[in-house]
Order: structure tokens, then C-alpha cells, then sequence
């Protein structure tokens, strides 16, 4: 069967994926943009694919579009992002009743964090804590939960042994994704019920669907509107879109992505 | 995410000491159920860790945080309700006014509040009476959805009488009272119950298999449907019960078997009616009032007695749904009487009851081998046959049907019981 127009690529960092894109597939054929997908078990992989044409889109972490934004020159367009992607935030949790009142407190504390590849629970805390006076890989004992590698900390796995540790007494403190600190509590983790937000970071972009500046522009753009034009109330995709976590489909933009940007250049990781 | 206050609140809630956890999300919920879409709330809380918590909330909520400003050592956080519907449905009916109460006493006749819609939304799926069903579910496809194909005026009376009569076969029927039986007597009882119980699965399984074919909106056919159903299974169980516990046993025939056979093979609700609650479930009331009577221990007569009063509400609901149908379709008659002649059809082979069977309900009700016993007791038996016809007859007319129409049904069924 032939793939259609456009051909994307996404992380299967969850069985739900296909559930998603199966879905997807069919609103964009329906929507007159034909989209086949592929799948991937690593971003680094799709990144690589990105590049050499094998797929036109990318559906990024925000770890995975910097690097491939920077591997291509610059020469990237991004064609959306959801309504949570906007806003995303890395907190500090620590046991209730020992708040701290500024992060600069953890001198010589344990600090957890999550899979180096995180953008949200690894990279950008020690970028933001510097920012707040504290040299995290200098000055704590750091304590990292490098699981599913690759995924960029999509799985939520890593965050969650962020909270245990916490909760556990193994870490002083541990930095996470604010939304998944707020799913942990929604799905009742135990363990969330000991902990209390201390420290919130400046908001950030997450995800987004990246693709390179020589695809055509009337397709990419024509893709973008049918993206765009999702209805969260239609029950016919409310199920895949709550799958996904999106409420209603945006644009975006780069903006967001300028502090993880400097923080994974000021950690080499933009070789 | 702009610090200062973007607009005027459409509506404040103060969390006081309530945590994300604790209770918060609760108040949160409700709080916006009265803000309009893309309107603010603003909440004020104490803690400062509630409100570091609170955009991380209100992000995977699908709202935004639009403001946050310190006052008086409490944070003041301005969030936006997000546009989409919550649940995809229209809004909820404003409250209305509740069913009546009689001495207290909520009936199921009385629960709906106006009459039941010809033919009810198959989408609404398992939804409860008056509840909104949400768009999006999984649709059933039932196949006795139109009301007037299986509906009966007083079912909901009869659902509440069905409640209210339960019985415990274990516990109501005096067991001890059925030992005492010599032998001859206590086989004929064995091979009646054995007869009884045989039947009773017929009258289970048939509603047992409409059940699951009928729109859930019909909810006080469904509810009628159950008891019946579970009233069958209390039959079988205490008919078997009294066989067992005289520890003697009976033949489950064969002749018996082909006549339920034939019931199953009906797969239309109104003939269903015609064949098992109006003609089968009819002549069992003769016979169970005839056993109650002439049983030769308290055991057997118990256990005819209590059958016979849930027996009485299946027979009522089988003649108000024929009545109530062949009134809305005269020409319906024709093909509840085509039902009834191709039951007989494929019983050709009976001539009658069982040889057997009237054997040991003659025994029974001698209870003994005596001569001048077993002759009372068979001018007995046959009194019942004629007391079946009577009321089969009466039966019938009261469904609707005319004189002649009446006769030639009660004639197809004579072979049978049920």
C-alpha cells in the first residue's frame, strides 16, 4: 500500500503510539493530506532519518528538535506543537516539610534527576538552577536515573524513580517535568502524596513537528492547517488526542527552545 | 506567563488549607463547572507549594495560567478554562422536578416521570434513566429496541411486586417436613418435582436469552426481564431441592425435553410471550395450585405454593403484553397464531402428557397404592386437565383474543404444560 504524500517518523516510547497514528493517519487522509508514519525506537534514529529524507516529519522531543535544528544549520521549520508544549516547566520536589527556600540551598545535598537525554528532568534543571546561583554537577551529588535511553524522558519511567528516591530518603531533592509530577498525583503514585513542589523553572516548549526547510512549503503548509483543525470535541478523535495529551494543536514556534538551546551546548551535547 | 493580573475573575474560590492530593482538585472542579469557557478563576491559597504545583495542574487540566500575584502572604493565580467541553454532551437539564413518593415508598411505576419514547436512542447505550449520555461511546445494536414490540402497560407495577415477594429456597420451605414419605409415595413426588424443575429451565432460558437483546433505555423491561429470569433460577432450584432431599429420583423425558425444545426455537418477544407466560407458565399455575393442595408432605406443598405466586406476576406480564400489542396490530393475531401452530407442528409426535408424568401425580396425591385412594385421586387428576382448559381458555380471551381463536390455541397447547 503506498504511504501517501507524506511520510512522519515518531518514537514508539509507549504501545499507545499506534493507536495514535493509526487514528491520525486516517484524519490526514480525510483531511486531503495523506500522512504515513514510521516508527522508531530512539530519537536519535529519527533525527538521523529527518536528515536523510527518510521521513519529511519529525515529531520531536524538544531535545531531539535542537538536535536536529543544529545538524541542519538552522534549515528546519517546525509546523506545530500542542497546547501543552507551550508551557512546560521543571519543578523540585522534596519531602513535605523540609522546604528549601531557593535551590541554592542544595549545596552539598543529594539531587536526583532523570535520564541524561531529558530535556525536562536532566538537562534543563541544572541549566536553570545555575541560572539560580547552583553549580548542581559541582556542588550536589547527583543522583541520575538514566532508564530508557533514547526516549529523552518521554516514558515518564526515569521521573518516576525521581519521586521514589525522593520520597524514599535517597535524594534530598529531585528535579521532573511539572506535568509529570501533576500525572503521578492524578494517578495516585503513592509516593507523591510525602512530596511538596519547592522551586518552579521558567516555562519552556516541549514537543514538536519538525521538518527540514527544503520540503515543499504549500505541502508542509497544507499539512500544518489539517493539524491545526483537529477538534478535541469531536468524539470521533478525542480518544487519540487524548492519548497524545493535546487539547487543541498550535503552530509554534522557536522561542521556547532558546534555554535548552544554550543548556545543551553549554553541557557538549551539540557536538 | 505573565505575573500581573490579566483580567477580572469571573469567579474566586479560597483553597484555604486544601492541597493538590486533598481535596484541591475537587474544589478546582467544581469552581470551574461555573466559569464559562475561556473565563478566569482565581484561587487563593496560603501555600506556596500549592502554588508552584498549581500551572503543572491546571496545564494537563487543559487550562492556563494566566497570572499569579502575591497578597497579604497568600498567592493569588488567575487560570483559564480551557474551551473544549469537559464531557461531550450537551449541558446537564437544569434539577427537575423528583418522582413521587407513596407513603414514602418510591416505585418503579412512578420513576420516569412521563411516557417511555416509542423508539428509544440505541446510542445511549447503558445509560441510567434521565442520565446525559456522553457522545463518542461504543454503540450496541439491540435488537428489541421498539417500545410497543415488547412492551406491557403495568411493568413497572410488576417489577416492584417481583421485589417484593423474593423468597430463600434454602431457608423458606420446612425441609424436615419432606422425610417422613415411604417409598412408593416419595418417587411419585420425585418424578413430579423432576418434571417441574426439567420445565423450569425452559422458562429460564427463554427470558434469560431476550435479556440481552433489549435497549437498555427499556430499562423496566430489562429490570422485569431479570426477575423473571432470576425467579426461574429459584424454581429450579427448589423443585430440584425437593427431589433430592426424599432421596429418591425421577426420568427427565425425552417427550418433556422435545416440548422445551420447541420453546427455544421461538425467537419473537410477542409469540415468546404467547407460548411460555401466557399458555406454559399459564397451565403450570393449575397444576402447581393442584400439587400445593394434594402434596402429601409440607415440603412439596411450600415449595408449589411459592412458585406458584411468582408464576402468577409471569402469566400477568404475558397477557398485558399480548393484550397491549394485538390492540396496537390486530393483525398480529394471525402470526402469534402461526407461532402456536408450528410448536404443535413439530410435536405431532406427543399425544398428550406424558403416561408417566399423570401417574405420579395421581400417586402423589393418593399417597399410597390403594384402590379406593388411587380412584379419588385420579377423578382429581382429571379434574385438574379440565381445570387447565378452563382457564387457558379464560386466559386467552383476557389477551384479547376472540372465542374461536381462543379454543384453537388452547388445543394447540394440550400436549404441553409449559
Amino acid at each position: 500500500m503506498s504511504g501517501g504524500e507524506l511520510t512522519l517518523g515518531a518514537v514508539s516510547y509507549h504501545p499507545r503510539v499506534v493507536t495514535i497514528w493509526e487514528r491520525f493517519r486516517t484524519y490526514f487522509a480525510d483531511a486531503g493530506v495523506p500522512t504515513d508514519y514510521l516508527l522508531f525506537s530512539n530519537y536519535e534514529r529519527l533525527v538521523g532519518a529527518v536528515l536523510d529524507g527518510t521521513v519529511d516529519i519529525g515529531w520531536n522531543t524538544n531535545t531531539a528538535y535542537v538536535v536536529l535544528n543544529h545538524r541542519a544549520g538552522g534549515n528546519t521549520r517546525i509546523l506545530g506543537m500542542r497546547d501543552v508544549d507551550r508551557d512546560w516547566a521543571t519543578v523540585l520536589v522534596m519531602r513535605k516539610g523540609e522546604p528549601i527556600k531557593s535551590p541554592a540551598e542544595l549545596d552539598g545535598r543529594v539531587l536526583a534527576l532523570g535520564s541524561r537525554d531529558s530535556g525536562h528532568a536532566a538537562i534543563l534543571p541544572l541549566h536553570y538552577l545555575a541560572a539560580e546561583g547552583l553549580d548542581a554537577e559541582e556542588r550536589c551529588q547527583l543522583l541520575r536515573f538514566d532508564t530508557d535511553l533514547g526516549k529523552h524522558g518521554d516514558t515518564g519511567d526515569s521521573e518516576l524513580h525521581v519521586v521514589r528516591a525522593v520520597a524514599g530518603g535517597e535524594a534530598d531533592a529531585g528535579a521532573l517535568s511539572a506535568a509529570y509530577f501533576s500525572a503521578f498525583r492524578g494517578e495516585g503514585v503513592p509516593e507523591v502524596a510525602d512530596l511538596e513542589v519547592v522551586w518552579r523553572s521558567p516555562t519552556y516548549y516541549h514537543c514538536n513537528f519538525t521538518v527540514l526547510d527544503s520540503l515543499e512549503r504549500e505541502l508542509s503548509e497544507r499539512w500544518s492547517r489539517a493539524l491545526l483543525a483537529m477538534d478535541f470535541d469531536d468524539a470521533s478523535l478525542r480518544p487519540a488526542m487524548e492519548l497524545e495529551g493535546v487539547r487543541r494543536w498550535y503552530s509554534g514556534d522557536r522561542d521556547g527552545y532558546a534555554s535548552l538551546t544554550a543548556a545543551m551546548q553549554e553541557q557538549a551535547m551539540l557536538a | 506567563m505573565s505575573t500581573a493580573r490579566q483580567r477580572e475573575p469571573a469567579y474566586r474560590v479560597d483553597a484555604e488549607r486544601l492541597e493538590l492530593g486533598g481535596g484541591l482538585e475537587v474544589l478546582l472542579a467544581a469552581a470551574l463547572e461555573r466559569v464559562a469557557p475561556g473565563g478566569v478563576l482565581e484561587i487563593r491559597t496560603p501555600s506556596r507549594a500549592v502554588a508552584l504545583e498549581l500551572p503543572g495542574w491546571a496545564l494537563l487540566a487543559g487550562h492556563e495560567l494566566i497570572g499569579e500575584t502575591a497578597e497579604g502572604g497568600a498567592h493569588l493565580l488567575q487560570i483559564r478554562r480551557g474551551a473544549f467541553a469537559r464531557t461531550l454532551a450537551g449541558p446537564l437539564p437544569e434539577r427537575g422536578e423528583p418522582p413521587p413518593l407513596r407513603g414514602g415508598e418510591l416505585h418503579t411505576a412512578d420513576w420516569r416521570g412521563g411516557e417511555l419514547p416509542p423508539d428509544p436512542d440505541c446510542g445511549a447505550g447503558f445509560a441510567p434513566l434521565h442520565a446525559v449520555p456522553e457522545s463518542g461511546a461504543p454503540r450496541h445494536h439491540w435488537r428489541l429496541s421498539r417500545r410497543d414490540a415488547v412492551w406491557a402497560d403495568d411493568v413497572g407495577e410488576l417489577v416492584d411486586q417481583a421485589s417484593a415477594q423474593q423468597w430463600d429456597a434454602s431457608r423458606d420451605v420446612p425441609w424436615e417436613a419432606a422425610r417422613e414419605l415411604d417409598d412408593t409415595t416419595e418417587k411419585a413426588v420425585a418424578q413430579v418435582m423432576t418434571f417441574l424443575a426439567q420445565n423450569e429451565y425452559a422458562a429460564l432460558y427463554v427470558p434469560a436469552r431476550f435479556l440481552g437483546q433489549i435497549n437498555p433505555q427499556l430499562v423496566e423491561l430489562v429490570l422485569w426481564l431479570g426477575s423473571h429470569v432470576y425467579d426461574e433460577a429459584r424454581h429450579i432450584e427448589v423443585f430440584t431441592k425437593r427431589s433430592l432431599i426424599g432421596g429418591q429420583h425421577g426420568y427427565a423425558l425425552a417427550s418433556t425435553e422435545l416440548s422445551l425444545h420447541t420453546l427455544l426455537d421461538e425467537h419473537d418477544f410477542t409469540a415468546s410471550s404467547l407460548l411460555l407466560n401466557v399458555l406454559g407458565e399459564g397451565t403450570f399455575l393449575d397444576l402447581l395450585r393442584f400439587i400445593e393442595l394434594h402434596a402429601p408432605d409440607q415440603a412439596t406443598a411450600t415449595a408449589a405454593r411459592l412458585a406458584h405466586r411468582d408464576e402468577r406476576r409471569h402469566v400477568h406480564f404475558g397477557i398485558s403484553n399480548i393484550r397491549r400489542a394485538t390492540l396496537l396490530d390486530p393483525e398480529l393475531t394471525s402470526s402469534l397464531v402461526a407461532a402456536a401452530e408450528a410448536r404443535a407442528a413439530k410435536l405431532v409426535s406427543l399425544s398428550g402428557l406424558s403416561p408417566r408424568l399423570v401417574e405420579a401425580l395421581t400417586i402423589m396425591a393418593a399417597a399410597s397404592l390403594q384402590p379406593a385412594e388411587l380412584a379419588e385421586a385420579a377423578g382429581d387428576v382429571r379434574t385438574l386437565m379440565a381445570t387447565m382448559e378452563r382457564n387457558r381458555l379464560r386466559r386467552l380471551r383476557a389477551c384479547g383474543f376472540s372465542a374461536a381463536t381462543a379454543k384453537h390455541l388452547s388445543d394447540l397447547h394440550t400436549p404441553n404444560l409449559m
